[in-house]
């Protein structure tokens, strides 16, 4: 492979330079996107068309079949969560339980990764390649605009996709009476303390600029280097490995302040 | 990336993403908004301190139910300077009508599941609990019993093992038991057992027989024709004769005597009119003797009375 090149075995710490300067990378991508996005010059004309014809195709034509298709795979664990309490006499532990693992949990993660996956299947390095100009144009027209995008969609997905879970836990759990509101409520209020809402959100957060940024930088990287580009052309979205690694890391970090 | 619109892009793109815009803010608002109501933030509360000797299984956040229902909410725990543990709890106003002054509150602790804080109210028409009130809880503990639940085991164990170990009296009575079994499946059955052997349980079966044989020779002298019964049913019929004239001659005696009673009423009047009489004789006596004593008087040869002094 064109990657393993002779230069490499010759320099065995290049390798390694190369790995810290696209971590090194990735963070500065992230902290100038982060900057553009809180600068209100990046909200032109241009950047906001752009901005938005990425949210409409990252957020608005996923959100409707994201939704139903989580609503049916919560649906299921959500009832056997409950028919499993109920068989062991912990039914009023069902709901906190449904919370904890899907609100909390399962569905901000899915989302990260099906944003990733998707993106990754958009994924077009030559786009990149012809946009290649001034540094600073190209972050303020492509990477800013698909970095916000990115973020927005993982937020937004998991938003929509948690309320409908709970509507979905409400509706399982005490049909379509409003008579165990008071209950439910006070679970979800004694759920969602302080710390874990702040975590909750932050957590999602995270997640989607790691979803936005990570893939985005790596792509830049690509860039840099001459040949790297036409030699991963046709290869997988690159960073994905670690953006995995980052979800993963942001969800245990999540859950070791949460439970432990 | 430029700034003309692409060729393929849809319609409205622009208000597409704002309306996503508005509603991912209005989501995120309503749901903390919510989350905000659902923890009590706007609920106006007051202060109620439960004061424990332990802290164990109480978590900020937990619930302190009355009747099953949530009332209150643990807001902290902390270790108070006379080390008793004080229990923080914010009842809302509306659900403080259910604590009086009188109200006891107890923690619970299940083997399986979490704690519990519950309060009980026995006098609804007591004062309402005041706002910032220290009250002791009582604590339940399930899993304190375990201990005392193994101890008590312990011991029964002990006596267990000690009533069935070689020799223990519940042994010895249970092969006491055995032998009397034993002895009941002999012969004489239960009657060999009881007296101690066939030899003895024979020899009581040969008395029956005898017993036997006397009732029966007693049966021929008292129930055969010409015994003792037949005389003595004969005697029973005499006997019965002889009341009846017995019962004759008594019917006979009644009349006497009521005639003896008529004769007795008679003498009665009788004596009556005697006394009569015999005042009428007493008085006609009187009047001779008054009679008498004027003739003397009158008659000339009557004695002159004179009186001599000495």
């Amino acid at each position: 492979m064109p990657l393993l090149s002779a230069n490499r075995f010759k320099h065995p710490g290049a390798g390694l330079l190369r790995y810290l300067h696209s971590w090194w990378a990735a963070l500065h991508l992230g902290s100038i996107a982060l900057v553009m996005v809180l600068s209100p010059s990046t909200y032109g004309q241009a950047q906001r068309r752009a901005t938005a014809r990425y949210i409409y195709a990252s957020t608005w034509q996923v959100l409707p079949w994201f939704t139903m298709l989580t609503a049916v795979l919560a649906l299921v664990i959500i009832r056997i969560v409950v028919v499993t309490a109920a068989s062991y006499g912990l039914s009023r532990y069902a709901l906190e339980m449904v919370v904890r693992v899907l609100v909390l949990e399962l569905i901000p993660l899915s989302a990260a990764l099906f944003v990733a996956l998707r993106a990754s299947m958009a994924f077009d390095a030559s786009a990149f390649a012809g946009a290649a100009g001034s540094r600073l144009r190209q972050l303020r027209i492509d990477i800013a605009p698909l970095v916000i995008s990115h973020a927005f969609a993982v937020l937004s997905l998991a938003m929509v996709t948690s309320c409908t879970v709970l509507l979905l836990a409400y509706v399982n759990l005490y049909g379509l009476s409003p008579w165990g509101l008071p209950a439910y409520t006070r679970t979800v209020g004694r759920v969602f303390d302080p710390v874990v809402t702040m975590g909750f959100l932050l957590k999602t957060m995270l997640l989607g600029m790691a979803v936005a940024v990570i893939p985005s930088a790596a792509m830049l990287d690509l860039q840099r280097g001459p040949g790297r580009l036409q030699s991963r052309a046709s290869s997988m979205q690159p960073g994905a490995v670690r953006l995995l690694f980052v979800l993963l890391l942001i969800e245990a970090a999540s859950l070791a302040l949460k439970y432990i | 990336m430029t700034e003309t619109p692409l060729p393929n892009e849809p319609a409205h793109v622009e208000a597409k993403a704002v309306a996503l815009l508005l509603l991912m803010a209005a989501l995120v608002l309503g749901f903390v908004i919510y989350v905000m109501y659902a923890r009590g933030v706007f609920d106006s509360t007051q202060r109620l301190v439960l004061e424990a000797e332990d802290s164990e299984g109480v978590t900020p956040g937990m619930d302190v139910t009355f009747a099953g229902f949530p009332i209150g909410r643990v807001q902290k725990v902390e270790l108070g300077a006379d080390a008793k543990v004080n229990i923080l709890v914010d009842v809302p106003k509306a659900d403080a009508r259910w604590l009086r002054v009188s109200s006891v509150f107890t923690v619970e602790r299940s083997v399986v599941g979490e704690t519990r804080i519950r309060a009980f109210s026995g006098i609804l028409t007591d004062p309402p609990l005041p706002d910032n009130a220290h009250r002791t809880v009582l604590r339940g503990d399930a899993a304190a019993e375990i201990p005392r639940l193994l101890a008590t085991a312990r011991a029964l164990l002990e006596n267990l093992q000690t009533m069935t170990r070689d020799g223990s009296p519940i042994n010895d009575s249970l092969a006491n038991i055995d032998k009397v079994t034993g002895s009941l499946s002999g012969k004489y059955g239960l009657l060999g057992g009881a007296l101690g052997g066939d030899a003895q349980a024979q020899k009581l079966m040969q008395t029956l027989d005898g017993v036997n044989g006397i009732l029966a020779k007693a049966d021929r002298r008292v129930f055969a024709k010409g015994g003792v019964m037949d005389d003595t049913q004969a005697a029973v019929v005499e006997l019965r004769h002889v009341l009846e004239d017995a019962r004759g001659s008594l019917a006979k005696v009644d009349a006497v005597l009521v005639e003896a009673q008529a004769v007795g009423a008679n003498a009665r009047v009788a004596t009556q009119d005697l006394g009569s009489l015999r005042g009428e004789v007493d008085a006609s006596l009187r009047k001779v003797n008054r009679l008498v004593d004027e003739l003397n008087r009158k008659w000339p040869f009557a004695t002159k009375s004179e009186i001599k002094l000495p």
